[in-house]
């Protein structure tokens, strides 16, 4: 167990699929041979395959303190990247637009916005996705070479690229599927929650660039830190598919009101825009509690009541949504 | 899971135990001095390691024997394996060209991350004029340090060290070797440096479309070279 855990909290109702922080870390992290098709932040169109595809259904985690099987996703699962074919439309002469080079069959958030069905009403919304650095990393155990580890002063999972062999246990065993492997390098990678940025005091570049401001960072343990309010103290976000044992650290306020069209302003407990059977099985139980707090705290703001969670989660300005501490998880060497 | 962990080691244990349990060290590899294709030939019974994890796929064996040449000459020894596999799981990748990928506009792409390739290897005591014992046929151990000589249908050929299961290192170091795959069998051979008479030397095949990696493979118990 680490000294101090960082933690992301994620708001859904405020997710607009602008893939601004998918950009902001590929460029910092991913733009290197071999990790083309990685994308450590990813944001999928929920109800959807998600990325990579059917990744929720694939296995991994743990139960009854047992790794559980997985298959390996594959590249078409990933998605394929391809490049246009500019040279062949703009220099050879044509009048067909620019296409994919190949042909493009698969790609993250293939199917975006595509939703599903309630009654006859479509519905959707965005998840964006990083590793969780789990408290419980099934990464971490199911590694022969012991090359992943969680770091001692702030909970993040890396891999030791000296280490790893490229064996890819991590990623079958890790029930999101964070764990990608390059075959350039013959290592496997993940999302190292930006440590380097953390420990000079910045955001993670998601964090930093999302337009929606959804994002919250800190420690879990810091009673000031926005995250340890959401999740500790006013209890309104969930780690993702908690049944999958791993204890995630990243945390999601689930999407509570969309608007639609007729019936603004009732909630999805009382008319339900999307179905909660689905939050269920994305949060569990517990985000019928969620959501209900979430009302009574909406409804008494809206009768001129300010509500703290509320206002936390408007989250301003960047002093409200972060508190990075670096001189809290040094360790005296 | 610990308990678990702890049963694969046994199931290895035991494997090893039973291979070992056979007429294993009167077993010889004789070496020839003339050319390759005249040294004696020796057939060696691999085993193959039974699945480590509960989340492993049936570890089916499919690959029963290797035949081993060895050949010392000009203060090198000359190491051919050569066994039946019905595909060749070998790829080419896309050379990495030299300099910082981030100012490149072209990156090297990762073609697949779902595929492992053919490997062999031979495994034999670091400082082989010392034998007191032989090591730990499961990668030595910390009195029996391993040197094993890697040669992968992708990658290449490196050297290891070892000093017991997990400790496996890459030194960093190649070593001339080379393979082909033809009629359904792999003819791999790796140059090392010279062996006295009397040391201790073990292989290992390893099979792609079986998702061969790591301690997933197939291994012959310890052999003498003579």
């Amino acid at each position: 167990m680490s000294k101090h855990q960082y933690a992301m909290v994620m708001d859904l109702n405020k997710c607009l699929g602008c893939q601004t922080c998918t950009i902001a870390c590929k460029k910092l992290w991913t733009d290197r041979d071999g990790t083309g098709y990685m994308y450590w932040n990813n944001v999928e169109t929920r109800p959807g395959m998600g990325y990579p595809r059917q990744w929720d259904r694939i296995g991994g985690g743990w139960k009854d303190g047992q790794l559980q099987p997985s298959a390996l996703p594959t590249m078409d699962d990933y998605g394929r990247p391809f490049e246009y074919d500019y040279a062949k439309r703009l220099y050879e002469g044509s009048n067909k637009p620019v296409m994919p080079e190949g042909g493009a069959h698969s790609g993250p958030n293939w199917d975006e916005d595509v939703g599903a069905l309630n009654g006859d009403e479509n519905y959707f919304f965005y998840l964006p996705r990083i590793c969780n650095h789990c408290t419980y990393p099934a990464c971490l155990e199911a590694c022969p070479r012991k090359a992943i580890y969680k770091r001692e002063e702030d909970g993040i999972v890396v891999i030791d690229q000296d280490r790893c062999q490229g064996f890819r246990y991590c990623i079958k065993a890790c029930p999101y599927k964070k764990i990608y492997f390059n075959e350039v390098t013959g290592k496997s990678e993940k999302c190292i929650f930006c440590y380097p940025r953390l420990e000079k005091g910045e955001v993670n570049a998601c964090a930093a660039q999302c337009p929606g401001r959804l994002r919250f960072v800190g420690l879990l343990d810091d009673p000031e830190s926005p995250v340890h309010k959401l999740v500790m103290k006013f209890q309104v976000a969930l780690p993702l598919f908690p049944e999958k044992g791993t204890q995630p650290n990243v945390f999601y306020v689930p999407p509570f009101n969309p608007p639609r069209r007729g019936n603004y302003g009732k909630s999805i407990l009382e008319d339900p825009r999307l179905p909660l059977d689905y939050l269920v099985y994305l949060f569990g139980e517990d985000v019928k509690r969620v959501i209900a707090r979430l009302e009574t705290e909406l409804k008494s703001a809206q009768g001129g009541t300010s509500s703290e969670v509320l206002q936390l989660l408007v989250g301003r300005d960047a002093e409200t949504r972060y508190r990075i501490r670096p001189e809290l998880v040094q360790i005296k060497l | 899971m610990r308990f678990r962990v702890g049963v694969a080691c046994m199931l290895v244990a035991a494997a090893v135990a039973a291979a070992e349990s056979k007429p294993a060290p009167t077993q010889q590899v004789t070496v020839g001095t003339v050319d390759l294709k005249s040294a004696p030939v020796q057939k060696i019974a691999l085993n193959r390691t039974p699945p480590l994890f509960d989340t492993d796929e049936p570890a089916t064996p499919q690959i029963a024997t290797i035949d081993v040449r060895a050949l010392r000459a000009a203060g090198k020894l000359q190491v051919q394996m050569t066994w039946r596999d019905a595909s060749n799981d070998s790829a080419t990748l896309e050379a990495v060209p030299e300099g910082r990928s981030e100012t490149r506009f072209h990156k090297v792409p990762t073609a697949e991350d779902d595929r492992f390739f053919d490997a062999a290897a031979v495994m034999v005591p670091a400082n082989s004029t010392a034998v007191a014992a032989t090591p730990s046929l499961q990668m030595g151990d910390p009195q029996g340090v391993v040197t094993i000589y890697y040669w992968n249908a992708t990658r290449g050929a490196m050297r290891m060290e070892a000093a017991g299961r997990g400790t496996t290192r890459r030194t960093g170091q190649a070593f001339p070797a080379q393979g082909e795959y033809r009629n359904g069998q792999w003819t791999v051979t790796l140059d090392l440096p010279d062996l006295p008479a009397g040391t201790p030397v073990a292989f290992a095949v390893w099979n792609g479309s079986q998702k061969d990696r790591d301690g997933r493979k197939y291994f012959t118990v310890w052999q003498v070279l003579k």
